[in-house]
């Protein structure tokens, strides 16, 4: 069974220097949004009094489709004036997802944070990431010798009959 | 009766401490312990002398604590260093980490109606705490953040460790203060409660009003409004390095040297690479036996990567990353003295060039980390970079830095020769400077340390200090901040994971780690 997508464990922890319009530090209200694609979005709760340095240890899950390249992490932050975007992170998904890191690896990342017009930067967003790998399914592995495992280290192989490629890896690898 | 002593750097012996003396006895047991200071950083040789009346029998040099029994038995020597062909007995030492230092609490704090000292805003309150000692006076052991502009603050949670509160029922002063950038600190209100007082308060969800101490316009003590409440009392055990040593956790060495025109032709006599003959080390060669010496302890199968960089290997290109012992397949050496031994062949293999980069030796030693968490997560890598010269790409090393930030990796970065070494110091993110690649990713932890060798000769402390000082710091804390505890242990839980980012923004672990271990000398045998 081909897998499409992937379950991520975003835990966002916390935010550092942020500010609104460039000069004034944030001083209540922020959250965060977790994004995979302009539909699937997922938001933290709000820090009330954590300014310019929220906290919020949340964990979300979100389906992280195998297309996409870029996990989007948007700080908002409630206002007198309404809701505005602090920051924006985009993160790669080779940073969490290929190379020789081991499955259900615990990513500890942090981003710069960058306004949207333009594109300033905006204080820094501490979170971790980890891929959560499905239990019972029957892996896409290569039974034949020779291919390259494509998650780094070696993959389970539970219930490979012999001689039969039973699944098609969408993962690319990139390397940086 | 015995004596440990332990053998300082200029060959002589400092006492440390001594047993009692057990008459008339072939295989004395001793009663009493002796307590020594561990330091990661220096190899401590200690040596142990046995007294009777007459004559006396001591020991070579030994290294206890990365046993995993944590007990040794060494054959005696008399005092000309060899037994001959007399049986001269054995000594058996145990050594044991004094257990006092680990437990931990972890505390959240929170305040109501506190009073307003500031004029124009809000109060904004932090919390002091200070411990009572014997002379009546009281110490102070931590403070809280500072809230703005807050009158019913929520900090972030605290942690005390027994080493600095004594023990659960020895009372502690609380101090609510009104911060104000002059350094005029308000006092808001005290309260004095043991460790134990605040878990029942945790516990019974009940808050306890600070008072004012009486002052010149009141004669007695005025209980206030303003209230103290434990919103999170979480006992914890703090790991310590040695926990994870002992139970199997190893640090793995790998070394990188450069290869750089700039060092000089290693034949002549004022180059950074040259060999004398009368056997003086060089720099590169001190670098090289002094970490490794520390470090080779740590490290179970003595086989250490090695490369060069920046020079033109054999098929005339310049390589940034070529394995020290000339070889195509492996980059590994054994030992010390293979380190050694390849670094002096090829010195006559490889051709100077340059320019000085360490990306490619940054990424190769990061790739080894993260495949080896494919087996297991006991290891913990130590890069040693040994470098005459400037960084041609600030970036690119800044770039393989934030992406090796997140591996069980250290790098330790050793500078040689008179260059002005400035960037270095920003790799080393020791003033708060968090490293940022071109991306946008920016350092999970700070993993780089970086010492100039000139600065340190001369000095009381030496170069191998300087630079290992902290690795037992990164070492814990990438281990704690995965909740991966040392082995063998049935203990208490660690905060748990995700709470709290390994990069904290305040840097209030401690750097240094010194322990108290005990030796004690069990036995002393006659075979």
């Amino acid at each position: 069974m081909a897998t499409t997508s992937r379950a991520l464990e975003v835990t966002v922890i916390s935010g550092e220097g942020l500010r609104l319009d460039r000069r004034r530090p944030v001083k209540k209200n922020a959250f965060a949004v977790v994004r995979t694609n302009s539909r699937i979005s997922r938001t933290t709760k709000t820090d009330i009094d954590g300014g310019s340095y929220p906290t919020w240890n949340e964990k979300i899950v979100v389906d992280f489709p195998s297309q996409a390249r870029f996990l989007t992490v948007e700080v908002h932050c409630k206002t007198y004036s309404g809701e505005k975007i602090v920051g924006t992170a985009r993160i790669p998904a080779t940073d969490f997802a290929g190379g020789y890191f081991p499955d259900n690896y615990l990513h500890f990342l942090s981003y710069r944070l960058r306004e949207d017009g333009k594109g300033e930067r905006n204080g820094i967003i501490n979170l971790s990431v980890r891929v959560k790998v499905p239990e019972n399914r029957v892996s896409a592995t290569m039974c034949s010798g020779g291919a390259v495992p494509w998650m780094g280290g070696p993959l389970a192989v539970e219930g490979c009959s012999s001689g039969v490629v039973t699944g098609v890896p969408v993962w690319h690898r990139y390397k940086y | 009766m015995a004596v440990v002593y332990v053998k300082k750097r200029d060959g002589s012996l400092e006492e440390l401490g001594r047993t009692e003396v057990i008459m008339n006895c072939l295989d004395p047991t001793w009663i009493e312990k002796i307590n020594v200071a561990y330091q990661f950083e220096i190899v401590q040789q200690l040596v142990f002398h046995v007294y009777d009346v007459d004559t006396r029998y001591h020991n070579l040099p030994v290294k206890i604590v990365t046993r995993q029994s944590r007990s040794l038995t060494i054959k005696l020597h008399n005092k000309n260093g060899h037994a001959g062909l007399k049986n001269l007995g054995t000594i058996t030492v145990h050594a044991e980490e004094t257990i006092a230092s680990r437990n931990a609490v972890e505390i959240k704090f929170r305040c109501s109606h506190l009073d307003n000292k500031d004029l124009f805003s809000k109060s904004d309150p932090f919390l002091r705490i200070s411990r009572i000692v014997e002379s009546g006076g009281s110490v102070p052991i931590c403070k809280t953040e500072v809230v703005n502009n807050n009158l019913n603050p929520i900090w972030k949670p605290l942690t005390l460790t027994m080493q600095q509160f004594g023990s659960k029922d020895n009372p502690l002063i609380i101090e609510c203060f009104d911060f104000n950038s002059s350094g005029n600190h308000v006092l808001i209100g005290k309260l004095q409660k043991s460790v134990e007082d605040l878990e029942k308060l945790h516990n019974e969800k009940m808050g306890a009003n600070f008072i004012l101490p009486p002052s010149r316009y009141r004669a007695h003590e005025k209980v206030l409004k303003g209230q103290l409440f434990v919103d999170g009392f979480y006992e914890k055990k703090l790991y310590r390095f040695l926990d994870y040593i002992s139970s199997g956790f190893e640090l793995n060495f790998m070394v990188a040297v450069d290869f750089t025109a700039s060092n000089g032709n290693p034949r002549s006599r004022d180059s950074l690479h040259y060999v004398d003959p009368t056997g003086r080390l060089n720099a590169y060669q001190q670098a090289i036996m002094e970490v490794g010496e520390v470090i080779q302890f740590y490290d179970s199968d003595r086989r250490f990567p090695a490369w060069g960089f920046g020079g033109r290997t054999y098929d005339g290109s310049v390589s940034h990353c070529f394995n020290l012992n000339g070889s195509a397949s492996g980059f590994e050496v054994e030992g010390i003295e293979g380190i050694m031994a390849a670094y002096a062949s090829a010195l006559h293999n490889v051709v100077l060039a340059g320019p000085t980069l360490f990306g490619q030796v940054i990424n190769t030693a990061a790739e080894i980390a993260g495949r080896s968490l494919s087996s297991n997560n006991k290891k913990y890598f130590v890069l040693l970079i040994i470098t005459d010269g400037v960084l041609t790409d600030l970036q690119e090393t800044k770039d393989a830095l934030v992406r090796a930030s997140d591996l069980p990796l250290s790098v330790l970065i050793v500078g040689v020769g008179g260059a002005d070494f400035q960037q270095m110091e920003i790799l080393d993110a020791d003033n708060g400077q968090r490293l940022e690649s071109s991306t946008g990713k920016i350092a999970t932890r700070d993993i780089v340390q970086f010492v100039p060798m000139r600065e340190v000769h001369g000095g009381q402390i030496s170069i191998v200090q300087a630079l290992l000082e902290e690795l037992p710091g990164q070492f814990v804390m990438y281990m704690q901040s995965r909740d991966i505890k040392p082995l063998a242990a049935n203990a208490a839980p660690l905060a748990p994971p995700g709470q709290g980012h390994p990069y904290p923004v305040d840097k209030s672990s401690e750097d240094r780690i010194s322990h108290e271990v005990s030796a004690d000398i069990v036995r002393f045998g006659s075979n």
